[in-house]
């Protein structure tokens, strides 16, 4: 199997843009150096109704219905880039491969006298140069498949996960990257709640895996490396922690293992509180959030207090490397996966993985990577990076973020969120940016 | 004696999404395919194009020797189902080898149909199914200056247009009185039907041919009127029809092809069959009907196979809705879904003689039952799914019927996500 | 800051030197040569744990010094070291215990050999700083072996023998030994160090994960969620819990056995589970633990003296309770007089005292006890609180009678 990179489009994003048609200029302009529309391989459509713009473009699908009812062999998938080839000197223009599109994706030209689709300019699409809003991006993440697909997922199948559960995704994409060479060490949570340390005998997990304390799981695995270094081997110390065993009760060997710069690689699962246990509130539960204990009633809407931000307070205990990551950024997070994984051989690195939870948030399992994405774009949890002795870098732009409420609109948690209690979350979002940025040295 | 655990009869599209489909889902099990062509698998639809020598032969091969070893698929050529022992699963093939198989799959297509007009069998004439009929054909054709086109169904039509594309007078005699008669309304038809008088063609409709003869370097056919036309070559397309002697002793149900239900599943056991040897449901009513299409012939082949390889993610087919592209002398013709309005449906045409655009559509309960166009951008696929997934146009029927193309693509769109 | 060597007294022995318990401890540490030491300071270990950094910043012991934010990362760090296979030690008492708690109340469970010194030291509240034995007697249910120490030298001794107990394959369990804060801790006295060639010896190679490791090499969930009320749960916590308690049991032979060894390679003889001292002909009799044995020895010699036929019983191993030595001792008197240098909350007297009286029943005898508590918090408890104690339990035998409210020795200091 290979994965292929692909154009991706977000119709909200181009609703703003009122009919610019810069995509579409730009698709016939590279393809048949025109302005004219008709010779857009890509197609945007107003919804129907009033509701978002639509796209008929060539999904490039993995299992092209198109290639099948080509009786010329005009049509093919390539192998290497995942485009369907469409080859002029073959076609015989039957128009059966228009049968096979269900989404307008090769379409007959009548002034060319033949068909076109999207070639992804040989990867290098025009038309998300031109999209002046981001609706169209060129997402790039196959390229982690194609690296890491040959690596053994390192969890048995079947762990018991909630549908739609981030952090299983995380899991699975951390430790494949990570290797064997691991010892991983899951304090109470979601984590080995889904069965990573197994039960009654049974393991969930093809390395050394443990269920250390709540509390003590940076220090149990301080205390692992460095038996591990006299014994002159090479062995991986991680932790799969949730946020508040790393940051609440376990804060304590957290930071003592951060002061000694032990040779850990320390990820943190953020999902604002203890899922697992049935949505209580933790240090990290953001302000406004409806928990199990931090209720919404007549008296109380939520959560009166801000939330602890761990990761900035890892930074300022000066660690070998830190970084904020989110799955809706994957690539990011493999490259902020490396460093840190480097960075372990060195000293404690810190990754703080912000993990919106269906089950907990009260938001449909299908959404989850949305919600992450939008956790990022509002700047309500922005991606940044740190190294020893550096500045802090923005790994995404901080700049023109979406409203926060485009962020907190999607999980029931902040249905009940008042005009206030929302103003005070803005305020927070921007002063949190604020402070980052200094660490940034941006003002 | 040999085994497989999949044996599929044939290697054209139907075939050949079998064995993708089973592979999707079983690396392992044994595959063989038995084709009666000697060569690797292609496309009847390519043959007129190979007449006319737009295709070469060499560069249209579906699946090269490659494929079939890499996906560790025993292919066979040249040789072809002659029994059938359902009890003990087993085939004999022509060469006289038997293979035990524990799922069979039939997709051995179709044949041309010869008309029994006194005098053809000793004549010497062309058919058009096999790649070697059009290599031979377009050798013929090299030396021929003229050619009688039997039949105005999609082969004599796309034959016609090829020979004429190869330098030949050609004259098409066909009984009906307009070509592709079940595809396209009179109105599109006779556009057409211009379109080939006016690039040379005669066109002989409603003509009913009673005789043929052959002479020295040439046929003469023989009209009902009594006119009778001479040519260097004949090609005879009056249709195609299943060949199903193999099927002789066993339980296997057969009206025009092979009774198969939603599963393609024939009435014998671990028997499936699909494509153009399978009369399968219809769309629209409760019967079963002969198709002949190729993106269907993919539909029932993919069914087949993840009936027979126990694919739980399996729907049902939906049945057939006759479906048509068709390009000729730059010119395109497109139908999708039902081309006749009946009783209960709603009919809406745009004509533009001047630019020979045509376009109706046909609604029932505001879906979409079918439309046909002439020289119009369409989308067949799009329209496709329409009928098949009954979509309610209520909403945006204005809108349809003003813009199809548009609204068609955005309604597919939005399920996309 | 180790004392100066004195010229060496006894087979088997490097050096003899002056030092106090803390110390002798540290040397214990050095001769077993752990992998991994973390440390935490609290009064009275404090000195322990800055002998045995000294120790390693002077290479005298090769491991690794982890200095970590406190004790219940102390002893998570052992776990982490010891699931490698490393051989861990340190030293903790009073309220750094209770702060350890969590980890501590795991570590027999994963039956990691760990040892630690515990200093005693009484609980707050209120708040106090010395010795007493309130602390290890309050983890005395959670299934480590504690060990307690007379004197500084059984403290040097035991404490090396506490390595050859906890790894013993039939063992697998954790072992605290107990020295008393400030009386042991801070008791300057003589003591023979050990040759590291004959403690080599006597330990024998580590080999410490064995059952259990966080090895990649041999992946293993260590700690799977156990137990539940359906399928195999139940049979399998019973399974694991029940190996701690064979484990437990069977540490009293390794612990004979232990003794024995050292007694024979060192020359130096300790009462493993139970000392008898002057009982033979004993018509009665005191129970002891730790530190205060010396004091209540003198005291016994005395009122033997004037022809009081009383005799003494000193407990070192107190977990496992070593039933059979302690009811064999029992059974040679017709009354006991029991001090504890802690307390039994829920029944109004020491928890010695309480484990002695379950002793009785077994003798098939009816023999008269009576609690006292005394040395709370630092407090001395000389010859005469135990000439008082010899006192009251010879009127208990006279008068055949049973009586439970304690004694408490100090209540008028």
């Amino acid at each position: 199997m290979t994965a292929y990179n692909t154009i991706t489009f977000d119709p909200s994003r181009c609703k703003s843009c009122n009919d610019c048609d810069a995509c579409m200029t730009a698709c016939s302009q590279i393809k048949s150096g025109t302005d004219d529309l008709l010779y857009s391989r890509i197609k945007i459509i107003a919804g129907m109704n009033g509701s978002l713009p639509e796209l008929a473009l060539c999904r490039q699908c993995g299992d092209p219905e198109c290639t099948k009812s080509c009786p010329s062999t005009a049509l093919t998938k390539n192998e290497q880039t995942g485009v369907i080839d469409w080859d002029k000197s073959l076609c015989i223009d039957c128009l059966l491969c228009t049968v096979g599109c269900t989404y307008g994706g090769i379409t007959y030209n009548m002034t060319l006298n033949h068909v076109a689709k999207c070639d992804m300019c040989d990867g290098d699409p025009a038309c998300v140069k031109a999209c002046p809003s981001g609706a169209l991006s060129y997402v790039t993440s196959a390229g982690i498949f194609n690296d890491q697909h040959d690596r053994e997922d390192l969890f048995v199948p079947g762990l018991s996960a909630c549908q739609g559960c981030n952090s299983e995704m995380i899991m699975r994409h951390s430790l494949r990257k990570v290797g064997p060479d691991t010892v991983l060490a899951t304090p109470p949570g979601c984590i080995p709640g889904m069965g990573s340390v197994g039960f009654n005998g049974t393991t969930g997990t093809k390395v050394p895996v443990f269920h250390p304390l709540l509390t003590n799981t940076a220090s149990m695995l301080a205390g692992l490396k460095k038996q591990y270094n006299r014994m002159g081997r090479n062995v991986t110390a991680m932790a799969l922690a949730g946020d508040g065993g790393a940051g609440d009760v376990g804060f304590q060997s957290l930071s003592g293992a951060a002061e000694r710069n032990d040779q850990i690689l320390f990820i943190v699962v953020d999902n604002e509180g203890y899922m697992n246990t049935g949505m209580q509130a933790s240090g990290s539960t953001s302000y406004g959030s409806w928990t199990t204990t931090t209720p919404v009633g007549s008296e109380m809407k939520g959560k009166r207090t801000n939330q602890k931000n761990l990761a900035m307070i890892m930074m300022n205990h000066n660690c070998e490397y830190v970084a904020t990551a989110s799955t809706a950024f994957v690539e990011d997070y493999y490259e902020k996966l490396d460093k840190a994984l480097a960075a372990s051989e060195r000293g404690f690195a810190y990754l703080h993985i912000y993990s919106p939870c269906p089950t907990g948030w009260r938001f449909p399992s299908s959404q989850t990577i949305e919600v992450c994405r939008k956790g990022v774009e509002t700047n309500f949890a922005p991606l940044w990076e740190y190294e020893r002795g550096g500045e802090l870098r923005f790994t995404h732009s901080i700049d023109d973020p979406l409203p926060v409420e485009a962020y907190l609109n999607l999980s029931g948690k902040y249905r009940h969120v008042s005009e206030e209690q929302l103003q005070h979350i803005q305020e927070q979002v921007n002063e949190r940016v604020k402070t980052l940025k200094r660490f940034a040295g941006l003002n | 004696m040999n085994s497989t655990h999949y044996l599929i009869a044939g290697a054209s599209h139907a075939g050949l999404e079998a064995i993708h489909r089973i592979r999707l889902i079983d690396e392992t099990a044994t595959i063989t395919v038995v084709t009666r062509d000697a060569r690797l698998p292609y496309s009847p639809t390519i043959l007129p194009y190979v007449v006319s020598g737009q295709s070469d032969p060499d560069r249209v091969v579906l699946r090269n020797a490659d494929y079939f070893k890499n996906l560790n698929i025993n292919l066979i050529t040249g040789d072809e189902l002659v029994a059938i022992d359902e009890a003990n699963k087993q085939v004999t093939l022509q060469s006289g080898d038997q293979w035990h198989y524990e799922k069979l799959l039939l997709a051995t297509g179709a044949d041309p149909i010869i008309p029994p007009i006194p005098g053809l069998s000793e004549a010497s004439f062309h058919v058009l199914r096999t790649m070697q009929d059009a290599i031979n054909l377009r050798t013929h054709a090299g030396s021929a200056k003229t050619a009688i086109v039997l039949g105005a169904g999609l082969i004599g039509m796309h034959g016609a247009e090829n020979l004429r594309h190869a330098g030949l007078d050609v004259t098409i005699v066909e009984m009906c009185d307009q070509v592709l008669p079940g595809y396209f309304d009179t109105r599109a038809a006779s556009v057409i039907q211009t379109a080939f008088n006016s690039n040379g063609i005669t066109m002989l409709m409603g003509s009913r041919v009673v005789k043929v003869e052959q002479q020295a370097q040439s046929c003469q056919v023989t009209l009902e009127n009594g006119n009778s036309i001479t040519a260097d070559l004949l090609l005879v397309a009056t249709g195609v029809k299943p060949k199903l002697d193999y099927l002789k002793g066993t339980s296997v149900q057969v009206e025009e092809g092979i009774l198969v239900d939603r599963n393609m599943r024939t009435d014998a056991p671990a028997i499936w069959a699909a494509g153009d040897v399978a009369q399968a449901a219809d769309f629209y009513q409760d019967k079963k009907v002969m198709m002949g299409i190729l993106p269907d012939a993919v539909t029932q082949g993919a069914i087949a196979a993840m009936d027979m390889s126990e694919d739980y993610t399996l729907q049902p087919y939906t049945g057939g809705v006759p479906i048509n592209t068709y390009t000729f002398f730059g010119q395109q013709a497109i139908s999708v879904g039902q081309c006749m309005a009946d009783d209960q449906s709603e009919e809406l045409t745009q004509v533009d003689d001047d630019n020979h655009r045509y376009l109706k559509i046909l609604l029932k309960d505001n879906q979409l039952q079918g439309i046909s166009s002439i020289n119009e951008e369409m989308d067949a696929g799009v329209m496709w799914q329409l009928i098949l997934r009954k979509i309610d146009l209520t909403s945006v029927k204005d809108a349809f019927i003003a813009r199809p193309l548009e609204t068609g693509r955005a309604l597919m769109s939005s399920t996309w996500r | 800051m180790a004392s100066p060597a004195l010229k060496t007294t006894h087979p088997g022995c490097a050096q003899s030197i002056v030092c106090d318990g803390n110390e002798a401890a540290a040397w214990a540490v050095a001769l077993s040569r752990p992998d991994l030491v973390a440390v935490y300071p609290i009064t009275p270990q404090s000195s322990l744990v800055e002998y045995v950094s000294q120790f390693i910043a002077d290479g005298k012991i090769q491991a690794e010094l982890m200095n970590v934010e406190g004790e219940h990362s102390v002893l998570s760090a052992l776990h982490g070291a010891a699931l490698a296979g490393g051989r861990t030690y340190t030293a903790t008492c009073g309220p750094g215990l209770a702060f350890m708690f969590e980890p501590y109340w795991r570590t027999p469970g994963m039956r990691l050999p760990i040892v630690a010194s515990l200093v005693t030291r009484d609980g707050i509240t209120p708040q106090c700083v010395w010795g007493g034995q309130q602390d290890a007697m309050t983890m005395k249910e959670t299934g480590w072996i504690q060990i307690y120490c007379e004197t500084v030298q059984e403290v040097l001794d035991t404490t090396i023998m506490a390595y050859r107990i906890a790894e013993h394959h039939d063992v697998m369990l954790p072992v605290n030994i107990c020295h008393d804060g400030n009386y042991l801790s801070y008791g300057v006295t003589q003591v023979d160090v050990p040759e590291q060639a004959a403690v080599d010896d006597y330990l024998g190679e580590k080999d410490v994960n064995w059952h259990v490791a966080l090895d990649p090499l041999r992946p293993m969930a260590v700690d799977p969620l156990t137990g539940g009320a359906g399928g195999i749960g139940p049979s399998k916590f019973v399974a694991y819990r029940k190996s701690l308690c064979d484990g437990m049991q069977n540490a009293l032979g390794v612990i004979e056995q232990a003794h024995q060894d050292w007694a024979d390679i060192f020359g130096r003889e300790f009462a493993p589970l139970v000392e008898e001292y002057r009982l033979d002909d004993a018509d009665y009799a005191l129970v002891t633990i730790g530190s205060m044995t010396g004091a209540a020895k003198d005291a016994v010699d005395s009122a033997r003296e004037k022809g009081e036929k009383v005799g003494l019983i000193k407990i070192k191993t107190f977990r496992p309770f070593p039933i059979e030595a302690m009811t064999r001792a029992l059974s040679k008197v017709r009354a006991v007089g029991v001090v504890d240098r802690s307390v039994h909350y829920g029944w109004n007297c020491g928890p010695l005292y309480q484990e002695v009286l379950s002793c009785l029943y077994r003798t098939g005898k009816t023999i008269s006890a009576r609690p006292f508590i005394g040395g709370l918090a630092g407090a001395d408890l000389t010859e005469a609180h135990f000439a008082k104690a010899i006192q009251a339990t010879a009127t208990m035998w006279a008068d055949e009678t049973t009586i439970d409210s304690p004694i408490w020795l100090n209540e008028n200091d």
